[in-house]
């Protein structure tokens, strides 16, 4: 059956059966990779996915079924319908109509119309300037080319029918470099859509974040002084992002419930959710609402929190388009960010080495699914980075834990660089500039000098 | 799933240009999942996923291909799409097959009999008994989820294997609040088997931890940071072994010799009390399978014996690099990934030492009751985990507990470390993420001591 009869088959099922509505999303994906090992093919990967998701509403409850093969749709409705008449809860559950889109602009493909010879040939080149950029690299632990192109079809019974295509391409290498006394360290740098085909600066980047480790050791334990680098800093903020969720605050899961129009950070901060930003855009979201650029902190005070049609009428506010389905086309609709970032102030990275004087710069913190806890807003994380002393980048400095709370940290940021970077733009995409912060808890087995 | 001439087609095509092996693995999944808040069912979803992925390998390079459904012409073309990429001269072609290894399954109440109200009355179960521990218990969630795999998997060798994997597990997460702050605690217990795991499971005992975690962790101070002994309790306390030490034993870290133990087998890689196993055999465990995912019957794997390494995690392709057997370790979440050496249920074996003397003897420290999860670099060996659940230790005395401790360390390095092994061992369930996706894994061990770890915490000194 093919995808159209399929949708047509179980909405008018569903309708027959007592629903109200239905919706299905159709979610087409195409990918490719390839991974090379001086200069060999390692992995090559290429995939067709394909996806049905439906949602039908039955006495104002949401009920869940998704599958790979439609050929069975009155199977398929029947599993809706016995998930939407167990809802307990007495939430509403809008669903979208037809509405007019913003126009979105294509972004940029460095990829777009190389084949697979040229992408493995550019993957090819990557491992070579990885290898070339410094006598102490011996190899990569990874290095890749990868794309993607992928369709979403929304369509539900109040006469939605909506198309959203993405193309997606991006490079990344880490390479390993040994110093003195065999000691291996590994970095990692990534480029992607307009930027895949940098290979010399992305290559670059993971040779010099390899190399800065080597030598590391760990501090003394103590209060210190903290610059967040900007890919730490956004890495942190996707890590702490739930907590900008109407649906966690309306069930009492996020501090931040109730603090709209309050002040949350210092006033230095300023935090967007822009769906249409240039570097990862999309019409609209998983819902069908129009994507848009909104505040979320200005000048520390928080604006909004981030909605879907469910959680907006809950609160008698307008969705924001932060619907977001788990699990590909078929979880349930929940909240989540599209380009969430934190703008840029006007200081220089060294002027902010300059204003830290004495502290750390962090450049790495790992563990984030584990050592971040979202509800508490506390974090306790491994963390990599060097020694600062007199706005001087010092000694590297690893295996030490950084630790505090996430509101304090933004209530702390002294001032607010102007080196934004982003996270890999695709799906949910967070981004930061350098942060100053005051002092944070550390704790390393470093011992005084 | 697929007929045997349908597969033979399929492992030609995948052969045709030169691979010298070739792979098919079908899937078919059922998953079902509901989400409950505060005793009312906020969510639920059901998902089939069915697909095939298909593996050439010629010498140490992997092909691989996926798609969704497993109609023969999709199965033709992923497996035409992932030989593409080859150009060699094997000349291999594919063996008939032999006998089929599909080892029973005994399932009394298979997830598909079962219906929703049932699912839903073990998460009201345990929310209730949450609620009950303290009016402090502001909020809880409640997780079900069921899943139905069955796989067949069939390569050029002549291999045909298959396996059903019924898995489910309950998860309850508790918030208790008081004057604007939260705390939290989980509690998530899984088997493998089908919904007849909830003879096994109780519910309430599962949501009451949960509670008493998120209440016991509301009046604690904040973990001082330090370099002192730890206690760590036994069950998911395991998770140390998982990331300190055995995500740098598979194959995937080792064959490329990005592995601080690369080179060491029959050498003393941790001290003497150490034995540490990996054996996907446990009959109705979370982690365990019958057949891996390279259709190898799995088996007890013992990896380090009385400190000295013995063996690594080894899958076909990680086998051909570092040349040696293949230790039925191969594991992917799905279709979509290509496999990989992987953990099952991996723990510490029981030692002679007494849970209590480690405390007491061990002066100032933490003893991690429950723990978190956590990551390593297999490289460097430098690995971290959160701890959900801390007290502190002085003079040998429990005297507090404590919140947002996490520790670090490098796995080499703690293994030498560890100078208690207690006498009663048990498991806790998890989710591990590495190259071929999230897969269900078991870590276990008895309570066990490490002389000296760096503690994280924001707080002062107790």
């Amino acid at each position: 059956m093919d995808d159209r009869a399929f949708c047509e088959r179980a909405f008018a099922l569903a309708l027959k059966q007592g629903c109200e509505a239905a919706e299905m999303v159709l979610r087409e994906a195409q990918s490719f990779s390839v991974g090379v090992l001086q200069g060999e093919i390692d992995t090559y990967s290429v995939s067709r996915e394909r996806s049905l998701g439906l949602r039908v509403q039955r006495n104002g409850k949401d009920g869940y079924a998704a599958t790979e093969v439609p050929e069975n749709p009155e199977q398929l409705v029947r599993a809706a319908l016995d998930n939407a008449i167990s809802i307990q809860s007495e939430d509403g559950n809008p669903m979208a109509g037809p509405a007019a889109y913003p126009p979105v602009p294509t972004p940029a493909d460095a990829l777009k119309d190389m084949d697979a010879a040229g992408k493995i040939a550019l993957c090819r080149a990557l491992e070579k300037a990885a290898l070339g950029a410094d006598a102490r690299v011996r190899r990569t632990a990874a290095c890749k080319v990868i794309t993607e192109q992928s369709r979403v079809r929304l369509r539900n019974t109040l006469g939605l029918n909506a198309l959203r295509e993405d193309a997606f391409s991006a490079c990344y290498v880490a390479p390993i470099v040994v110093g003195q006394a065999g000691e291996a360290q590994e970095g990692g740098a990534f480029r992607a859509r307009g930027e895949a085909a940098d290979i010399e600066a992305c290559a670059r980047e993971a040779v010099e974040e390899a190399l800065g480790q080597l030598g590391a050791a760990p501090v003394p334990p103590g209060l210190y002084r903290i610059l967040l680098r900007n890919d730490a800093a956004y890495s942190l903020l996707a890590a702490f992002s739930g907590l900008f969720s109407a649906d966690a605050a309306q069930k009492g899961l996020s501090l931040l419930a109730g603090k709209e129009g309050q002040r949350i950070a210092a006033a230095c901060v300023n935090l967007r959710d822009d769906a249409l930003a240039a570097l990862n855009p999309r019409p609209f979201d998983d819902e069908g609402v129009p994507a848009q650029n909104k505040a979320v902190v200005r000048e520390g005070v928080l604006v909004t929190l981030l909605h879907s049609l469910k959680t907006a009428q809950k609160a008698g506010v307008r969705s924001t388009g932060n619907a977001g389905r788990a699990g590909g086309a078929g979880g349930p609709v929940g909240v989540r960010p599209s380009n969430f970032f934190i703008c840029p102030g006007e200081a220089p990275f060294d002027q902010l080495l300059q204003a830290l004087g004495d502290g750390l710069l962090i450049t790495e913190l790992s563990g984030l699914h584990a050592g971040v806890n979202a509800i508490s807003g506390e974090f306790s994380l491994s963390a990599k980075g060097f020694w600062v002393r007199g706005g001087k980048m010092g000694p590297p400095v690893k295996q030490i834990v950084l630790s505090g709370s996430f509101l304090a940290l933004l209530q702390g940021i002294q001032a607010v660089g102007n080196d934004t970077r982003y996270s890999m733009p695709s799906g949910a995409c967070f981004g930061s500039p350098s942060l100053l912060l005051g002092e944070l808890r550390v704790a390393g087995a470093g011992k005084n000098a | 799933m697929i007929g045997e001439a349908t597969a033979q087609r399929v492992l030609g095509a995948a052969l045709a240009t030169g691979g010298d092996f070739a792979e098919i693995f079908l899937e078919d999944t059922e998953t079902r999942a509901i989400a409950m808040l505060d005793g009312k069912v906020e969510t639920a979803a059901y998902r089939r996923r069915c697909g095939a992925g298909v593996r050439v390998l010629l010498g140490e390079q992997c092909a691989y291909a996926y798609t969704a459904g497993i109609g023969e012409a999709a199965l033709i073309d992923t497996a035409r799409a992932a030989a593409a990429i080859l150009a060699g001269k094997s000349g291999t072609a594919s063996q008939p097959f032999g006998p089929k290894r599909v080892p029973p399954v005994d399932i009394a109440r298979p997830f598909s009999s079962v219906g929703n109200a049932e699912r839903i009355a073990l998460l009201s179960r345990g929310t209730a008994a949450a609620k009950a521990v303290s009016p402090e218990v502001s909020r809880v969630t409640a997780n079900y989820a069921d899943v139905d795999q069955r796989v067949c998997i069939c390569n050029s060798r002549g291999l045909w294997a298959g396996d059903r994997r019924p898995r489910t597990r309950l998860s309850f997460d508790a918030i208790a609040s008081s004057g604007g702050e939260y705390q939290t605690g989980g509690e998530r217990p899984a088997l493998g088997m089908g919904f007849e795991a909830y003879e096994r499971i109780d519910p309430e005992a599962a949501g009451k931890q949960a509670a008493q975690t998120a209440v016991t962790m509301l009046h604690a101070p904040n973990c001082p940071a330090g370099m002192l002994p730890v206690v760590i309790d036994g069950g998911f306390g395991g998770v140390i072994l998982h990331e300190a030490c055995v995500h740098s034993l598979e194959a995937t870290a080792v064959a490329k010799g990005n592995s601080e133990f690369c080179g060491k087998l029959g050498q003393q890689i941790a001290s003497a009390k150490v034995t540490a196993i990996d054996d996907g055999t446990l009959a109705g465990e979370w982690g365990s399978l019958r057949v891996d995912d390279e259709g190898e019957p799995t088996r007890r794997n013992v990896l380090i014996q009385d400190g000295v390494l013995q063996t690594y995690l080894v899958d076909i392709l990680g086998g051909r690099i570092m040349g040696r057997p293949v230790t039925g370790s191969a594991r992917r979440e799905s279709y979509c990934y290509a496999p990989t050496s992987r953990m099952t249920n991996t723990f510490f074996a029981p030692g002679t030492d007494d849970e209590e003397e480690m405390i007491a003897t061990m002066g100032e420290g933490l003893f991690a009751k429950r723990m978190g999860g956590g990551s390593v670099n297999p490289l460097t060996g430098e690995f971290n985990f959160a701890v959900l659940e801390g007290y502190w230790v002085k003079a040998g005395k429990i005297v507090t507990p404590v919140r947002g401790a996490s520790l670090v360390g490098r796995g080499a390095d703690v293994l030498q470390k560890i100078d208690r092994i207690g006498r009663h061992m048990w498991m806790g369930y998890g989710m591990c993420g590495s190259k071929s996706g999230s897969v269900p894994t078991n870590v276990g061990q008895p309570r066990i001591r490490v002389s000296s770890m760096t503690i994280g915490g924001k707080g002062e000194n107790l």
